[in-house]
């Protein structure tokens, strides 16, 4: 049984609904951020690190505007999922050319403890195949109507 | 129509259950029932049953992680990178409604691919060499028989050497001798590419040139096999080293075959003209200085000299070195050292010849060819038949050839077996030019089974 929701793994100070970075390095950055601001990371560094390993191996922006960069490391002390939104898009090097606006960061610790984060990524990214729940996410407004969103996952 | 899907990618996060969930709903949406088992970080859910594989009509795999197809022999199979699998879901199932899709033969593919990972798991550095190496030996097959042919049938014994006067066989030595022009380049070259992939090639061929050519660098021999084993290493680094740069989008598509190819082969151009060929020129001045030196000594300690001398490089500077003195020796009426260096000379491609007929076990197959190649050559006297031998495995092979030539050259020097033509190998001897040539073959005989033996003692089987 599914104990955890989404938002045991976000949280309000994890959610930017107006991103000023307007470059795939600025957002990582700016979500990066975020997640080491919240204690979630012990390294920005170390992270990042990991993150661009794997932009590496294939960029995470599979199209659909999202993007979900993701880093397993160390350096996470607990998993977590930042979310920013770019209103007017970041060029991601996504296979079919069209710009990410709904950033993802995960991260997820390199050894934890039971799975239970891992299902709910799972669902997460389940989710996010869902074109009516995509929309939804790009039209918010403030914040809180993102988190209420979010913690409808799970 | 029941189809099967398997997703994975490389973290096992996101995009593994993107791919299923996607999957899933063009499967419905085309009416067509679909399971899809998910290989992610929490593991393998959803696990396809040997039943509903049995059942199926077909398989999909969208993983860009290694999916273990051997459940799947018979069945149509489709395999794509994971994104495929998130962005198409509707085409593949497409492909399998039109069907199109091709039957999953395994037996053949998977004994492939396993090679390639038996192969993935090698030495890297081994790896290259191998590659080198196979390419390498057509041109000594081809090069080396010609002149081989030349020799034997055309050769006519003077001051200078074996001559080929008729001028067919002339043609033929030339033929023969533009394979072994490539042969170093080749090596060079191959050796490259399988680091650095295609940019590799050109700075490799064109650093092995010049490794084996010595006037690129004022001496008088060229630094041989060794040398270019050295020159492709380098242009396949510096060449790997400049695609991992990052780069200006502008100029990444003349990167791989523009200034990926000229950097690396400037690199490796000049280390070679100005650094490497004053040490080369040096060690062979060395050399022949320490050869003239000895004169008067101990004849067997010379002897033993020279014969590790011809080996060791086969055709490079050391040998070359070794050569020459023996051919001024016999122009000043001393024959002998000639006598053991000509026993010296055939030793490492007949010894490596008769090794791979004695123990299949430790040669591939192309080496087997190789080896009996070795044999013709070995009998003109051509030492460079070995190399093949020695690029692929230098640490084994190379003692080996250097303690045969050692004995084959000291048995000769003792029982004053003469040369009275700068040349080597049964050839002269048939051809007349050699004093005491029952102890030149038995000298030719014992360093022959020494190095086959030896050189066997040293290698593994092959898997």
């Amino acid at each position: 049984m599914v104990t955890m929701t989404l938002s045991d793994l976000t949280s309000l100070e994890l959610i930017d609904i107006e991103l000023q970075g307007s470059t795939k390095e600025q957002v990582i950055d700016e979500l990066i951020g975020k997640l080491d601001r919240a204690g979630v990371i012990e390294s920005a560094r170390k992270f990042k690190k990991a993150i661009i390993k794997r932009e590496k191996e294939s960029s995470t922006a599979i199209g659909f505007s999202i993007a979900i960069p993701h880093g397993k490391s160390k350096a996470v002390i607990k998993p977590a999922v930042a979310f920013g939104l770019q209103k007017n898009g970041v060029d991601w090097d996504s296979l079919d050319g069209t710009p990410a606006k709904l950033i993802f960061m995960i991260a997820v610790p390199e050894e934890s403890a039971g799975n239970e984060h891992l299902k709910i990524l799972q669902m997460l990214a389940r989710k996010l195949m869902d074109e009516t729940f995509r929309e939804q996410l790009l039209a918010v407004q403030t914040k809180e109507e993102a988190y209420n969103l979010l913690q409808t996952i799970g | 129509m029941k189809l099967l899907a398997i997703t994975s990618c490389p973290n096992g996060i996101a995009h593994t259950y993107m791919a299923a969930e996607n999957l899933q709903k063009a499967a419905q949406k085309l009416g067509v029932e679909m399971k899809v088992e998910t290989q992610g970080s929490i593991g393998v859910e959803n696990e396809l049953t040997e039943q509903e594989i049995r059942e199926a009509d077909g398989i999909i795999i969208a993983a860009d992680k290694t999916v273990d197809k051997s459940r799947f022999v018979g069945k149509r199979l489709i395999e794509v990178g994971v994104q495929e699998g998130i962005r198409h879901p509707e085409k593949l199932i497409q492909q399998f409604i039109d069907g199109t899709v091709p039957v999953y033969k395994s037996n053949l593919k998977s004994v492939e691919e396993y090679k390639k990972e038996m192969k993935s798991k090698q030495n890297p550095i081994y790896r290259h060499l191998m590659n080198g190496v196979s390419y390498m030996i057509p041109f000594v097959v081809v090069g080396g028989l010609l002149i081989a042919l030349s020799l034997a049938i055309g050769g006519d014994p003077t001051g200078e050497g074996l001559q080929v006067k008729s001028e067919f066989w002339n043609a033929v030595l030339s033929v023969g001798s533009v394979g072994f022009t490539f042969m170093v380049p080749i090596l060079a070259g191959f050796i490259a590419m399988s680091i650095a992939d295609r940019p590799g090639l050109a700075p490799g061929m064109i650093g092995g040139y010049i490794a084996a050519n010595g006037s690129f660098y004022h001496s008088e021999a060229g630094a041989g096999f060794l040398g270019g084993i050295v020159a492709g290493f380098i242009a396949g680094y510096v060449a790997k080293w400049l695609k991992s740069w990052n780069v200006p989008k502008m100029i990444q598509p003349i990167m791989p075959i523009l200034v990926i190819p000229i950097l690396s082969t400037f690199v490796v151009a000049a280390l070679f003209i100005y650094v490497i060929g004053q040490p080369i020129s040096s060690m062979m001045s060395g050399l022949t200085h320490l050869l003239n030196n000895m004169q008067g000594t101990s004849s067997i300690a010379l002897a033993l000299i020279l014969g590790a001398m011809i080996a060791f490089d086969m055709g490079g500077p050391v040998n070359k070195v070794a050569f020459l003195f023996g051919a001024t020796m016999i122009g000043e009426g001393n024959v002998y050292i000639m006598g053991a260096i000509a026993a010296a000379i055939c030793i490492p491609p007949l010894g490596m010849g008769v090794a791979t007929l004695l123990n299949k076990k430790k040669y591939e197959k192309e080496e087997q060819e190789a080896g009996k190649a070795a044999l013709a050559m070995g009998l003109v006297g051509i030492t460079e038949g070995a190399i093949p031998f020695a690029a692929k495995d230098p640490l084994r092979v190379i003692p080996s050839i250097m303690v045969g030539s050692m004995v084959g050259a000291a048995i000769a020097m003792v029982s004053k077996v003469g040369d009275h033509v700068p040349h080597g190998g049964p050839v002269v001897a048939v051809l007349g030019a050699v004093d005491n040539w029952i102890m030149f073959f038995m000298a030719i005989v014992i360093g022959v089974m020494v190095t086959a033996l030896m050189v066997n003692m040293l290698k593994k089987d092959v898997q």
